[in-house]
């Protein structure tokens, strides 16, 4: 009997593993199928001169590098507000943070960790009906908008892995900073987090992907279909989950339907170079740490 | 004839010591002074209280929560009696002096020379020649030198058990400690590996005074200048060498007590 059920357990593991490879792999195979075909630098640049089109000197129409630079930007700029207040909410909550004081911020934490992305968008838009009706009569939604309600939206996940990256260290090895006599600041910063940087990482991965691909927080918050390059942090920009959204949403020719999967595709590009920057970030750090003291 | 009044000064004095763990007595009611006469080996059934008793002599059971404890102890670190509990006595201070090892090698994930070298540079103000130095001393004093000299710069996950609970024991010493506890050092490796670690140990009893937790009796008695024998977080004995040394009379004793 128990050993029919090891061997329905090991079946059914078997089958799970297999069936997320597929599924998987039909995404990307039909993902490549019907985008590859449009790649090129039609796709990129349409009508434009690359070199010109590049460096913004000679306006896009109806292409994709607006919306690459534009979500590039866009990410980068949430995760450099992010990362620094995710990661140090997610030490103090871990390691520093009286017992009482953590309930109450963990409840908030998870508060903002369900709010969904629309609503964050929605925040942002009162934000700014709020400041023209107030001090800034001027103001207007931007790409430094939308990536601060997109910080917003991927902060807890950046505090949540964190915090559980450092507090599932064994106890054993928290002591070991104790107990060579470091005080705490030299325990959290030369033991722990350095041996929880990886599950960190994983943490930062994760919410980089979480920000490219949000479109409902930069639906409300600044992104517009036609606005080149983006000018500036107060400027309009284009994003690429955005520019698929319209395209399924609104094409009217086959050819514009195939330009959404290349759409799709250059986007799923930009994600893993991210990752891998992080990766390669995460990999140099790790070495300095190891063998430069 | 001329006493020996260097080798057996005090060096532990304990009132009433007692801890416990959210409400659960964990020791209770220890006193017991003791002079410095070779190493003291703990032993006792597992959950006896051996490395709770340990980690009450750096204060690193305050880390867990829960904790709560009271009593008086101290210990000779600088050639006078010293009680632990002193408000004067840094905490970072005490535990440097009074290094401790795990019952499992507790190696941080870096190269091996790391190991040492990260604890000798937060913890003592030495610079980087004189760091490369002392890595180098406490790397021959537990015998780890020839084995590692041409990979200080490899991880020191790839040593062998043996070796990373030696580099955990040169990691502490690299830290000058008057007092030394190490919780069954060699609860996880080999025959052959621990015989290295004993003789070591009676190597190094004459430099620091060792308190070491045991589990094997032979090992007891091979190394124990004295044995304390705890049960239900209580002492029960405390055996000097005429003592143990008959070896029909300690098998009976501890008959009793296991
Ligand atoms: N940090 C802790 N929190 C709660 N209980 C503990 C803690 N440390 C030890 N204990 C309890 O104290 C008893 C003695 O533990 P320990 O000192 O580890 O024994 P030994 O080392 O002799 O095996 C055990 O019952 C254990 O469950
Ligand atoms: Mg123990």
């Amino acid at each position: 009997m128990n050993k029919l059920l090891n061997f329905g357990i090991y079946c059914w593991s078997w089958i799970a593993t297999f069936g997320v490879f597929i599924v998987v792999g039909l995404l990307l195979f039909y993902l490549l199928s019907q985008g590859l075909p449009t790649i090129g630098k039609e796709l990129f640049f349409g009508d434009a001169p690359v070199w010109e089109a590049i460096f913004g000197q000679v306006r896009v129409w109806d292409a994709l590098w607006p919306a690459c630079v534009g979500t590039v930007f866009l990410v980068l700029l949430a995760a450099l507000l992010a990362l620094p207040l995710g990661i140090s909410s997610g030490i103090y909550l871990a390691c520093f943070a009286p017992k009482t004081f953590k309930r109450i911020l963990s409840l908030l934490v998870e508060l903002l960790a369900g709010t969904p992305s629309i609503v964050m968008g929605l925040f942002g838009f009162a934000l700014i009906l709020f400041l023209r009706n107030t001090f800034l009569p001027d103001a207007n939604t931007s790409l430094l908008l939308a990536a601060a309600c997109l910080a917003l939206l991927i902060l807890p996940y950046l505090i949540f892995t964190t915090q559980s990256a450092l507090e599932s260290l064994s106890d054993e090895y928290r002591l070991i900073g104790p107990s060579l006599g470091f005080n705490q600041m030299q325990t959290v910063f030369h033991v722990l987090i350095p041996a929880a940087g990886r599950s960190i990482l994983s943490g930062v991965v994760l919410s980089i992907g979480r920000a490219a691909e949000d479109t409902a927080v930069i639906m409300l918050t600044g992104v517009i279909a036609n606005a080149g390059l983006p000018q500036g942090l107060l400027g309009k920009f284009e994003a690429l989950p955005f520019r698929i959204f319209y395209l399924t949403a609104e094409y009217r020719t086959p050819d514009e339907l195939g330009s959404a999967h290349g759409t799709a595709l250059v986007l799923l590009c930009l994600t893993g170079i991210l990752y891998s920057s992080a990766f390669a970030l995460h990999k140099t750090l790790e070495y300095r740490w190891n063998q430069h003291r | 004839m001329e006493p020996a009044p260097m080798k057996h000064k005090p060096f532990c004095n304990i009132r009433n010591l007692h801890v416990s763990f959210h409400g659960r007595t964990v020791l209770q009611k220890i006193n017991f002074t003791l002079n410095n006469k070779g190493i003291l080996v703990l032993v006792g059934p597992s959950g006896s209280g051996k490395t709770t008793f340990l980690r009450s002599l750096n204060r690193l059971n305050e880390y867990y929560p829960g904790y709560s404890g009271g009593g008086k102890i101290e210990l000779n670190l600088s050639g006078s009696m010293q009680d632990i509990h002193c408000p004067n006595l840094e905490l970072t201070e005490l535990r440097r002096q009074v290094g401790m090892v795990f019952q499992t090698p507790n190696i941080l994930p870096v190269s091996i020379a790391q190991n040492v070298n990260l604890p000798l540079k937060l913890v003592t103000g030495l610079n980087k020649a004189e760091r490369k130095e002392r890595l180098i001393e406490v790397l021959q004093e537990v015998h780890l030198w020839d084995e590692v000299k041409d990979r200080l710069k490899e991880n020191s996950s790839r040593l062998s058990g043996g070796q990373q609970q030696r580099l955990c024991l040169a990691r502490v010493l690299a830290l000058k400690p008057k007092v030394l506890l190490l919780d069954e050092p060699t609860a996880s490796l080999d025959f052959k590996a621990s015989h290295r670690i004993e003789d070591l140990l009676l190597e190094l009893q004459d430099r620091y005074q060792i308190i070491a937790v045991s589990h094997s009796l032979r090992q007891a008695r091979k190394i124990a200048g004295q044995i304390l024998v705890i049960k239900e977080g209580q002492i029960e004995h405390l055996l000097n060498k005429e003592q143990f040394g008959d070896q029909e009379m300690f098998q009976k004793l501890l008959n009793d007590i296991f």
